[in-house]
């Protein structure tokens, strides 16, 4: 069935399908695009009548359209008394806008753009007060404040405009993304989003842990839409905007939405004392400060602005009150302030497009040359004062009859007496309004001759004035309609009547009051005014900007500290992250206890833990001193190496010690090219700093070692150790985990070394071609050379020791199965033996009587290691299954040979080709900075000078 | 290598082997002059491989005696990380070769990294982990530092190395100590020994396993390579750092926290929510200074890697789907924003400066607006997709008893949002300044446009996601 209620998607949705047709249409003329915006805004408005009678029944009209069930997002709608009336406000007044916008707005304007943009602004509007799931309310919030975005940026030429838009964005929209937060907690307490539930679950709410959290959260959100204190300030400067905007957005709509939603969440949220000091007083604030503003504005919008300001904050505090009483007065005062304010706004809008000014010091004495235009103003602006027989008198007296019975913080009089200076003050400026625009005599020298404009600019005003008036002297007319709301608001039945008339009490008395001391005021004002000038004040921008300016700067100076560029500081935040990380586990753990004895401490190990700690100790010293901490760090791999010894793993030992000597060899070729010293560039105190660090750091790596050590772990150890000689047939575990249970792994990895060997020697030719190789070129190297750059001794010694070394390796790679050694630890050896000649007799000597290429040495290792492997297929079993036999020729004793010893040939090739092509790279290097080359292996042949010395002798 | 585990590895084999070909290819026949080509190669083969893990995948298989795990999960991250990829490849080719930077190596360090990132998602093992993440970062420290004649672009490189390479060890310090304690590498063992009261030096190895994450999520404190390396590289690599990675790194932490460590959230919860708040925090309030919109993103990313993570922190199925919905909009909405800088320029020279933006939207109001949604959608402002991203996150985080990670999260994303409206201000309402063009190829066009389509449009049914999460979820946490 089509049921009434599927009619409110229809409603919430038109303003958006509408909101595509003006662009399109801005072609067909303004009135066109204006009647076009207005069908939708009409269509919705009869939909919403035909709702009417069945709402002011007291039935709930509800349609649900599922969309992100998992989300607990639906699009669920629902009409009730407080929805009707803020729909039936946005419609309404949206009409009249439309209206006034198409001749108030001139030719040059893109008018379409307009229109879309402010039907946009009405769907979303209309989609809060309809919207009957939180999260749905949300997304609308969030749309009011995109769309009046655009809106208000609309006069883009002007810079306030950009100023107000982006000031009113940052408030409303941090304020929208707060109030999500309250919504998620709200919806977690209550189970639910729906609006329903949570309007039901009141009780439940105000229960909760979180309530104060989701209070505060959500007033956040309705205090930066409504303008309260301190968030009052967006609202003034957003005025750039264009006039239809400002009576659209600024009084009627949108700063009403936090009003509606504090009034909405009334039954959830609303009667406690927190409820109650915050929202009051907040109001009381906003309303009273609002009101002193505008008697001293002199710009026609401002003084409406923060009038408007004050109004809201009228509002604010009647709804936080929190009694029925209260609401109805505050409901009551949201038709009036409705009325007369969007009327004043389309006045001063009227002024400013006829006399083109809005400068209450520039006007004075319209009412003569605009008389229909004054008579409009001066009837909103009596009833913005509270004047009797109009609408405004009726509210504001209900608002003083509250505030006058309200005890705040146990003082009874303190809310009522302020309530009645904001009214002084809301009177004062109203008059000034009458009295300064459109009384007195006629000036000459308005910018424009003003007069009275065309019946389309003034019929909306005047239209909304007339409900001023019939309200005002016939409020029982409003009567279904306020009782219908604030039942809403409230959730109980209400029973009272609208009088004009209700005898002399306090409320009167208050009102009389304030209606004499603002006249007083005003004919004070021309004084107050100078005073006010001189006085110092705060600026409400200028904090604003200073704040923003400040964060910024603020922001900067930490980002700029901690991300400053220097790779030093991100090790020191990630190292002590990571301390603190660690620190934090420690302490959430339990730490189990010890369960293994610590080991007695034979004498030598002291000794050499000693000399390792000196010996790091000494490098971190001296490590500016580049030669210097090369020697200390071949101290440290020396012990690590003894340390392998005393541990029992000596094939670990023979292979650290190897490689400890090839690396520092190597190492110190290359130093050579490079400066002595590393320059000072930490101060003082951020070394200390570091050291802190890096202490505390060491210390917790060593404390973890020990606490780890002194626990049972599960060690993989016995398993090798059981399997090795039956598995892989050799019995020294780590030769055979290398070429048999892990030979994958090693196959992996001689790949690895052989493509870095070639990759060093690639970045070296690249590196000579640039222009580090011109500096090299260039380098004045100030060391003092020695003359005798191949000395007699080294190169006998070397020579001697190339055959025995050679000898030495091939044992080694030999015995490697069984024994320490293995084809890695003989490559390394015989690098080094080599390494030696090099470094003995000179690179150039040594190469020509060794014709090996080592690129083919690398591949020939890589071939023959994958060769080995792939052999194995062909006895049926998996890639590198090694097989081992044992042979026996006599007369040597019985041997084994296994394919894993062909498989460390490989590595053994591999691990002598890289290091001799990092070598060869090396010198490169080295004759390219100037090297001399030498032919012979010493600088001058002994034998010439012995032959030399005997001619001296002869002669 | 049985070849059922064969069939299930088969998209990573076939990306391997499409890298290694195409690496023989472009070293011997054109070198760079072949790099368009293979770019558009490379997209296509993630496009179809994406859409082929999509659609065929079902199930769960576990290859390699539970060493790699194709689930609903693996398959979700893998088709957002490849699609991701590809589109970024795309819309890097034109900025590349106009600045000479195209080398045919690109697309292929892209695609061995897309392959490392596959592995990461599908590891079932610490093993698997690491190798995945180790291809995938060698890769990415190269790109880093492609633009080899540039200074910052080679100190980006290193220092996302030298970092890289610490964090990789403390991971492996991790990993070793929980295979000390659990007595196996493999989750499914790891999960055994990790139920109710762990001993202490398990509890180490999850510690330093997650740190060694965070970096590359790079979730603070952890972050501190991010800004630096998001400058220095090359923009087109600063896209594609920020998107596919990140997706593959949360993939990864999701699945050790849940695959490994699901029997003790507890006990992970905690630090999860506290790297959350911190990047939460730190991205937003160190964004608000950056006038470098390449920073400004690196700061960005941190920020979202916070939010994302907020899902994880609450240690349930709705968590982590609330992690993938919010990684795939993210992803979404990152692809959009660098196909714009990416076009960024002025006198044919790229600038990165957010004042450039002044006044755009008077020069091109459709790129303008699409900017706008991206921009508001990354801030989190309703109606948005990326609202609904945060949402689902904070909502995660309230269900899983965290309403106070929920609240920082609220503020963080306050904070957050000044920085992503500035640039719409500059846009929109900015001083009048020397402007800057944006001429922009078809492909970066398209893309930008089409991820702003999808954040206002998704709002229908965020296209589905939700869905599919749910059930990648399902299969992860259970």
């Amino acid at each position: 069935m089509f049921s009434d209620s599927s009619l409110l998607p229809i409603i919430a949705i038109l303003p958006f399908l509408g909101a595509l047709v003006p662009g399109v249409m801005i072609r067909a003329g303004r009135t066109a695009c204006a009647s076009f915006t207005a069908i939708p805004t009409v269509l919705a408005l009869v939909m919403l009548g035909t709702l009417a009678p069945g709402v002011m029944d007291g039935t709930v009209y509800r349609a649900e359209i599922v969309w992100l069930p998992q989300l607990g997002l639906s699009a669920s709608f629902f009409l009730d008394g407080l929805g009707l009336l803020f729909a039936g406000m946005i419609l309404g007044v949206g009409l009249l806008i439309t209206l006034y916008a198409r001749y108030y707005l001139s030719g040059e304007d893109p008018m379409g753009q307009f229109y879309t943009y402010l039907l946009l602004f009405q769907g979303a509007m209309l989609g809060i007060v309809l919207s009957d799931n939180i999260l749905l309310l949300l997304i609308f919030w969030e749309l009011t404040s995109l769309s009046s975005f655009l809106l208000i940026g609309y006069w883009k030429h002007l810079p306030e405009g950009r100023q107000g838009a982006r000031m009113a964005l940052t408030v409303t929209g941090a304020g929208g993304l707060a109030m999500i937060g309250g919504m998620l907690i709200l919806g977690n307490v209550v189970g639910s989003y729906n609006l329903t539930d949570i309007l039901a679950a009141g009780d439940q709410i105000r229960a909760s842990d979180w309530y104060a959290p989701a209070l505060i959260l959500i007033l956040l959100g309705a205090f930066t839409k409504s303008a309260q204190f301190p968030f009052h300030f967006w609202l003034p400067h957003a005025m750039a905007a264009p006039t239809p905007v400002s009576a659209y957005l600024h009084s009627a709509t949108m700063v009403k939405a936090g009003v509606f939603l504090m009034a909405r969440m009334w039954p959830a949220l609303a009667g406690t004392d927190m409820w109650f000091y915050i929202v009051a007083t907040v109001g009381l604030v906003t309303m009273v400060l609002g009101a002193v503003i505008a008697l001293f504005k002199d710009d026609l919008k401002a003084l409406l602005a923060f009038s408007t300001v004050s109004h809201l904050g009228l509002l604010t505090m009647l709804l936080g009150f929190g009694t029925p009483e209260a609401a109805i007065a505050a409901v009551f005062h949201i038709i009036n302030h409705l009325t007369f304010k969007a009327a004043l706004f389309m006045t001063a809008g009227i002024v400013d497009h006829e006399a083109h000014t809005r400068d209450i010091k520039r006007l004075g004495g319209l009412a003569r040359l605009m008389p229909i235009t004054a008579t409009i103003g001066t009837v909103a602006a009596l009833s913005m004062a509270g004047i009797p027989l109009f609408n405004g008198f009726l509210s504001k007296e209900l608002m003083l009859h509250e505030a006058a019975h309200v005890t705040w913080y146990q003082n009874p009089w303190i809310v009522g007496a302020l309530a009645t200076l904001g009214s002084l003050f809301s009177v004062a400026y109203s008059l000034r309004f009458i009295f300064h625009v459109f009384g007195g005599p006629v000036r000459d020298d308005y910018p424009a001759k003003p007069h009275d404009p065309p019946f389309g600019l003034w019929a909306a005003p005047a239209f909304l004035c007339v409900f001023v008036v019939l309200i005002g002297v016939a409020p029982f007319l409003a009567q279904p309609v306020v009782r219908m709301a604030a039942e809403a608001v409230t959730g109980e039945e209400l029973s009272f009547y609208f009088k004009i008339w209700h005898g002399v009490n306090t409320a009167l008395l208050m009102s009389i009051a304030a209606i004499v001391g603002g006249v007083i005021l005003l004919g004070l004002h021309r004084y107050l005014d100078r005073l006010w000038i001189a006085a110092p004040r705060p600026e409400a921008k200028t904090i604003f900007d200073g704040l923003i300016a400040g964060v910024v700067g603020w922001m900067r100076g930490i980002t700029g500290w901690l991300h400053h560029g220097a790779i030093s500081r991100y090790l020191a935040v990630f190292v002590v992250a990571t301390l603190v990380v660690g620190v934090a586990a420690f302490l959430g753990g339990e730490m189990g206890q010890q369960t293994r004895a610590l080991t007695p401490i034979p004498p030598v190990a002291p000794l050499g833990w000693l000399l390792l700690v000196v010996a790091t100790v000494l490098v971190v010293v001296h490590h500016r001193s580049r030669f210097r901490a090369l020697v200390l760090i071949g101290v440290i791999g020396l012990m690590i190496s003894l340390g392998f010894v005393f541990l029992s793993a000596p094939d670990l030992a023979l292979t650290q010690i190897s490689v400890e000597t090839v690396t520092i060899l190597l190492l110190l070729l290359a130093l050579h090219f490079l400066p002595k010293e590393t320059p000072v560039e930490s101060s003082g105190g951020r070394r200390f700093g570091d050291a802190a660090i890096a202490i505390a750091a060491g210390v917790a790596v060593a404390g973890l070692a020990y606490a780890f050590m002194t626990r049972d772990f599960n060690s993989i150890s016995d398993f090798h150790l059981a399997n090795s000689k039956s598995g892989g047939g050799g019995t020294n575990v780590v030769n055979v985990i290398l070429v048999d249970f892990r030979g994958y792994d090693t196959y992996g990895e001689i790949i690895v070394l052989g493509i870095a060997g070639l990759a060093i020697f690639a970045l070296m030719e690249s590196l000579l071609a640039g222009p580090a190789g011109r500096r090299l070129r260039n380098a004045d190297y100030t060391l003092d050379r020695s003359k005798d750059r191949h000395p007699l001794m080294m190169v006998v010694a070397t020579r001697v020791m190339l055959p025995i070394a050679m000898m030495v390796g091939i044992f080694i790679f030999l015995r490697g199965h069984n024994q320490p050694g293995g084809g890695f630890v003989a490559g390394l050896v015989f690098s080094i033996a080599l390494l030696m000649q090099y470094m003995a007799s000179g690179f150039a000597w040594t190469t020509r009587r060794q014709r090996l290429e080592y690129h083919a040495l690398i591949g020939f290792g890589v071939v023959i290691a994958g060769l080995t492997g792939v052999g194995s297929w062909f006895a049926g079993r998996p890639f590198l299954t090694s097989s081992f036999g044992y042979f026996e020729f006599p007369p040597i004793e019985e041997f084994e040979l296994a394919t894993a010893m062909l498989f460390d040939l490989g590595v053994f090739l591999c691990v002598l080709g890289a290091v001799m092509l990092m070598l060869f790279g090396l010198s490169r290097l080295a004759r390219h900075a100037g090297e001399t080359v030498n032919k012979e292996p010493m600088e001058y042949d002994p034998s010439n000078a012995v032959a030399a010395a005997t001619t001296r002798e002869r002669r | 290598m049985t070849s059922a585990d064969f069939s299930i590895l088969l998209p990573e084999i076939l990306l391997a082997v499409f890298a290694m070909a195409a690496l023989l290819f472009g070293v011997y026949t054109g070198k760079d002059k072949t790099a368009p080509m293979l770019v558009w190669a490379t997209s296509a083969v993630f496009a179809l491989l994406a859409l082929w893990i999509g659609l065929a995948g079902e199930g769960t298989n576990a290859a390699y005696g539970g060493m790699f795990i194709d689930d609903g999960f693996a398959r979700f991250a893998k088709v957002v990380i490849l699609v991701s990829a590809a589109a970024v490849l795309l819309m890097s080719e034109t900025y590349m070769s106009r600045r000479d930077l195209l080398r045919f190596e690109y697309p292929i360090l892209v695609a061995l990294a897309a392959i490392g990132m596959m592995v990461m998602v599908s590891a079932g093992d610490l093993i698997a982990l690491y190798m995945g993440l180790e291809l995938q970062s060698l890769a990415l420290y190269v790109v880093a530092a492609l633009r080899r004649d540039s200074a910052k672009s080679t100190e980006a490189g290193l220092k996302y190395f030298v970092l890289g390479a610490l964090s990789s060890g403390l991971l492996l310090y991790g990993a070793s100590l929980t295979y000390g304690f659990a007595g196996t590498t493999e989750f499914a063992g790891i999960i055994q020994a990790a139920q109710g009261e762990i001993p202490l030096g398990l509890l180490f190895g999850l510690v330093f396993l997650f740190a060694g994450l965070a970096f590359k999520v790079s979730a603070a404190p952890f972050h501190m390579w991010t800004p630096d390396v998001y400058e220095g590289a090359p923009t087109p690599v600063t896209a594609f750092f920020a998107t596919a990675p990140k997706m593959a790194a949360m993939g990864l932490f999701a699945r050790l926290a849940h695959d490994a460590f699901g029997q003790i959230t507890a006990d992970w919860t905690q630090i999860v929510a506290f790297l959350s708040v911190a990047s939460m925090f730190l991205g937003a309030v160190a964004a608000i200074g950056q006038r470098d919109i390449k920073r400004l993103m690196a700061y960005s990313s941190i920020n979202h890697m916070g939010f994302a993570l907020m899902g994880l922190a609450a240690g349930t199925a709705f968590g982590v789907q609330a992690m993938l919905v919010y990684m795939a909009i993210y992803v979404t909405m990152n692809v959009g924003t660098f196909a714009f800088i990416l076009s960024m320029e002025r006198d044919g020279k790229a600038v990165t400066d957010i004042r450039a933006l002044n006044m755009f939207s008077k020069k091109e109001p459709l790129k303008a607006l699409a900017i706008l949604v991206l921009m508001f959608s990354m801030a989190g402002v309703p109606p948005l997709v990326g609202f609904f991203g945060k949402f689902y996150v904070l909502r995660a985080a309230v269900d899983g008893g965290m309403a106070w990670l929920a609240i920082a999260g609220v503020i963080a994303s306050v904070i957050g949002a000044f920085y992503y409206l500035r640039i719409v201000f500059y846009m929109y309402f900015g001083e009048e300044a020397d402007g800057m063009e944006a001429p922009m190829q078809p492909v970066a066009w398209g893309l930008l446009m089409a991820s702003a389509a999808a954040m206002v449009f998704g709002v229908i049914n965020l296209f589905g996601i939700e869905g599919v999460a749910a059930a990648a979820a399902a299969t992860l946490v259970n």
